[in-house]
């Protein structure tokens, strides 16, 4: 099977974890919060 | 009558091929991690995909958000309540935003390998099973730090006969280790069987019906399977994902609290 070419396992693993790492960066510091903030917000309108 | 004859289908693996559009050479170091290829093209669309989603969807920060904010609230909504149910306890907030970063991940590679001619990144064993190895290490030395030795206790079941303890302490430490393969292993596999599925039926079809007319009528039958299929691989991108955030709920929960 073509991806089981040793030569490509490193580029796999260097881009595919690279994409991971920046993911959890941007979901867990901007978005994740942003929406958090969202519901905060919602909650503080309708119910206090 | 068409001309489909004519149409060369290569070998149905060649979908999962990588091939290198820019590669990197140096005198010093083997530079050939960093060459950009296939793979890297894709991770970079997943990539701008999710940012995209995510940045155009926010509104600026409104309370009233737009309509696509409302499908990203469905799929947090989703995904906070599997990891409060399955991570019950005080500790599941730390793991949500991992929890949530696999299933977008896997939700649109797994998607975006959906469209015809494109490539699909959780087919790649290596990189996958890579993932589940490290999810399943990080769970276990989890375990370990929280509860020392006592984590050795998960591989005895509650109420087990004594005679039985050293069977079932052998059977139990086969299938602990066993999830750091099986994880990664099922999303390949389930992704990888259906690209290949699809495309020897859809090769099948296209010489049945490039053979005569009426051929061609009754090819609109194995056409009307294939879209049903087609169709069942949209389900399985989606559960596949789903299936992959709740595995790794239950080996963290099994590491936090044992049993």
């Amino acid at each position: 099977m073509p991806q089981l070419v040793p030569f490509y396992f490193l580029n796999q693993l260097t881009y595919g974890f690279l994409l991971i790492t920046v993911l959890l960066v941007l979901f867990s510091q901007y978005f994740l919060p942003m929406i958090l903030r969202l519901y905060v917000s919602r909650l503080f309108i309708s119910k206090l | 009558m068409l001309n489909l004859l004519n149409t060369y289908i290569n070998s149905p693996l060649d979908q999962f091929e990588i091939r290198v559009f820019l590669g990197f050479v140096s005198p010093f170091y083997d530079l050939s991690c960093l060459s950009f290829t296939t793979f890297s093209l894709y991770t970079l669309i997943v990539l701008s995909v999710i940012l995209g989603l995510n940045l155009l969807t926010n509104n600026n920060g409104k309370i009233v958000g737009s309509r696509w904010l409302v499908s990203q609230e469905a799929i947090y909504d989703t995904i906070l309540n599997m990891v409060k149910g399955q991570i019950s306890g005080k500790s599941w907030g730390y793991y949500f935003p991992l929890i949530y970063t696999f299933f977008i991940f896997i939700f649109t590679a797994n998607l975006i390998s959906m469209i015809p001619y494109s490539f699909a990144l959780t087919s790649h064993l290596v990189f996958i099973v890579s993932l589940s190895t490290i999810i399943w290490l990080g769970a276990t030395i989890t375990g370990f730090y929280r509860h020392g030795l006592v984590f050795f206790s998960l591989f005895v079941p509650t109420g087990t006969p004594l005679p039985l303890v050293p069977l079932l302490v052998l059977i139990e430490l086969l299938s602990y280790i066993a999830r750091a393969i099986s994880l990664g292993l099922r999303l390949m596999a389930n992704i990888l069987a259906g690209h290949l599925l699809m495309i020897i039926l859809a090769g099948l079809t296209l010489n049945l019906m490039s053979i005569n007319i009426f051929t061609l009528v009754f090819g609109f039958v194995p056409l009307a399977g294939i879209l049903a299929i087609l169709c069942l691989e949209f389900a399985i991108a989606m559960i596949q994902s789903y299936v992959w955030a709740i595995l790794t709920c239950s080996y963290l929960k099994d590491s936090l609290y044992l049993h």
